[in-house]
């Protein structure tokens, strides 16, 4: 990497990474999660970006080039691949669902049954195996067919490809351009888990109704499931908020949350701020009711993103100075309205909600893939005219927060190395050498498994 | 307000059912039952606008009450459509599968006694217009869910025009991206805020 490029890269960082910890920087930065509009803007068909990953990447290099002020761009995209190698049924996808044009869209069915909570308290592995994913990923429809086990090492092998696309791109991003990623890493709060691929809205409102006790008692099972699947997937130098969307908590009322979703979710989400993690959550639909519940969380460690029908000025007197907040352009502005519309919204959002820094111009959760490229470059320009705070701030990376929980978060993994120690009755060489691989591997299975709630 | 709607409008989901079958066995003619849980359901709605009721309980509300038409399916006599609120065409835009919000509307539209056709999701514009025009509702809703619909909204709104339908359809938009700006663009007659709004547009409209 270029000394220039170094620098480049540090200088975005080190922005984004300041104002999530709402500490002073230069200035705003320009760092939504995301990015739509990048994968469109040069031209790709939706179909092109999830299919073809080298078409991605040159779309994302002819974004950066154009907009060069932008400090971080997007990641956790899905490769359309590994969604075919098992018939995930949970997302249609451009070009093999949907026109190619057209963007991928969540499917949301009944795949866990109401009596079936016991299982997944009892036994979550098992849940997913035996239960879940039969019914999710079609091509494993028929446990133990040829064609189930075919597609089993099919998706284990495409999980590998697409880890390594995202790296390589990853790494080329930072490397070659000085782009650092937004987020990397995922997973849900337990209730989502519980009522976006398991249960469904419609279900797993029935349940709270209906069997309250068994839904409380899953969400607890799912805080550990999830704080693995989170640290499975996060970036290990921790430059990086891990990505949390939220689905679910914006159908509830004020008791509901406070009764099913916040408690596993606040468990969840301490645990990895704990281990030295940051987080960047999605608040999607309108949170009024709930954000209050945030501020129980450490000052500076969760950057939230308000959708479109939250109101981000309710938003900032409520969090006030304690997490980062994103947001407070319409999607419909960027979409419908002018450069001269945008460039008066983010004065104003700079003037207020953004005055004293905390706070990043974004869409509702994202910036909508039909965005005039216009008005896209009237909030940048209207950013950096409005919201520069002190040049002659440098900014750097933070050095990472070590984990600070008491006992290190040990990765799940089926089969243990004890297990397998014990089964081989002691090896002859340097167990190490064996140990380590036979680990990563479990982990990455473990991971695979339970991706599919999202 | 009777026993029975009191217990729709607590959410009162054992309570209903076990009413409603003590009404079906001592002869209460179904329409009653179903008048009483329309008031049960406006109460309802009146909670949420209020913000005392969130969307779960919406949710909910129109289960307990679907579950109640089911009950009352086979005791209804036939051809009973004249008794309705009135018609209502409704659909989630070509392009986009979501159909939670549209659902819920749909839910809300039939306890409040509208004769909902419920189009489904991905629906093309000319779809739309055989439907107003097969069953000559005065109201169609649109739903949707992602933002790159504001154009195909357009597209139904104009192939109702030139239906030469404009001026005998009220057209509502809906769902999470739709506000004044999105209606302006699309040239839809009203957007609603939420389900309750949409239906108390509906309302209007017959009234």
């Amino acid at each position: 990497m270029s000394e220039e490029i170094k620098q480049l890269y540090e200088q975005r960082l080190g922005r984004y990474q300041a104002t999530i910890a709402l500490e002073k920087t230069d200035r705003m930065p320009i760092a939504t999660g995301s990015n739509y509009f990048a994968e469109v803007y040069s031209g790709n068909t939706k179909q092109e970006t999830i299919y073809d990953s080298e078409k991605w990447l040159r779309a994302e290099e002819a974004f950066i080039r154009d907009f060069p002020e932008v400090d971080v761009l997007r990641d956790n995209r899905i490769w359309g691949p590994l969604y075919d190698a098992v018939g995930c049924k949970t997302y249609k996808l451009p070009g093999r669902d949907l026109p190619p044009r057209t963007q991928f869209q969540f499917v949301e069915d009944e795949y866990m049954k109401a009596d079936e909570y016991d299982v997944l308290i009892n036994n979550p592995l098992e849940f997913m195996m035996d239960r879940l994913l039969p019914r999710l990923l079609g091509e494993l429809a028929e446990p133990g067919s040829i064609r189930a086990r075919m597609a089993l090492l099919k998706g284990g092998m495409a999980q590998v490809m697409m880890s390594q696309i995202m790296r390589n791109r990853s790494l080329y991003l930072e490397q070659k351009l000085g782009m650092p990623q937004p987020m990397t890493g995922f997973f849900l709060a337990p209730f989502d888990a519980l009522a976006d691929a398991m249960r469904g809205l419609r279900g797993v409102l029935l349940d709270i109704y209906r069997q309250p006790d068994k839904v409380m008692e899953a969400c607890d099972v799912l805080v550990d499931e999830m704080v693995n699947l989170a640290l499975a997937t996060a970036d290990p130098l921790k430059r990086y908020p891990i990505f949390v969307p939220t689905h679910k908590a914006c159908f509830l009322s004020p008791k509901q949350f406070e009764t099913f979703y916040w408690p596993s979710f606040k468990k969840t989400m301490e645990r990895l701020i704990e281990a030295g993690y940051t987080i960047r959550a999605y608040l999607e639909g309108d949170w009024g009711h709930h954000l209050h519940h945030l501020l129980e969380l450490p000052r500076g460690k969760v950057l939230c993103d308000i959708d479109n029908q939250g109101d981000i000025f309710k938003a900032k007197e409520i969090l006030g100075n304690h997490l980062c907040i994103a947001g407070g352009i319409p999607d419909s502005m960027f979409i419908l309205g002018t450069p001269q519309e945008i460039r008066e919204r983010v004065k104003l959002l700079c003037e207020t909600v953004g005055r004293d820094g905390g706070f990043i111009i974004n869409g509702g959760c994202n910036i909508p893939y039909d965005t005039k490229p216009e008005n896209y470059r009237a909030m940048i320009d209207a950013i950096i005219e409005y919201g520069t705070y002190d040049k002659s701030i440098d900014p750097k990376p933070r050095v990472p927060q070590p984990d600070g929980s008491k006992a290190p978060v040990q990765l799940k993994m089926v089969t243990p190395w004890e297990v397998k120690l014990a089964e081989l009755g002691g090896v002859l060489g340097e167990e190490d050498l064996i140990r380590r691989p036979w680990e990563l591997l479990e982990i990455m299975g473990y991971t695979w498994i339970w991706q599919w709630v999202l | 307000m009777t026993v029975l709607a009191e217990a729709l409008k607590d959410l009162d989901e054992k309570k209903v059912y076990q009413l409603v079958e003590e009404k079906i066995k001592s002869g209460t003619s179904p329409l009653e039952i179903i008048a009483e849980c329309n008031a049960g359901m406006v109460g309802v709605g009146e909670l949420f606008s209020s913000g005392q009721y969130f969307l779960s309980q919406l949710i909910f509300s129109a289960e307990i009450f679907k579950n109640v038409m089911n009950m009352l399916e086979p005791l209804m006599p036939k051809s009973e459509s004249d008794g309705s609120a009135g018609k209502v065409v409704i659909g989630t835009v070509k392009g986009d599968i979501h159909d939670i919000g549209k659902n819920i509307v749909v839910n809300l539209l039939r306890g409040s006694g509208f004769e909902v056709i419920d189009l489904g999701v991905d629906v093309p514009a000319e779809k739309f217009v055989e439907a107003l025009r097969e069953t000559g509702a005065r109201v169609l809703g649109l739903s949707a869910l992602l933002n790159f619909t504001y154009p195909e909204m357009k597209t139904v709104v104009e192939a109702v025009t030139e239906a030469g339908l404009r001026d005998k359809v009220t057209i509502i938009i809906g769902g999470a991206p739709c506000n004044e700006q999105v209606r302006q663009f699309t040239g839809a007659d009203y957007y609603a805020e939420d389900a309750v709004a949409g239906v108390n547009i509906c309302k209007k409209v017959y009234s």
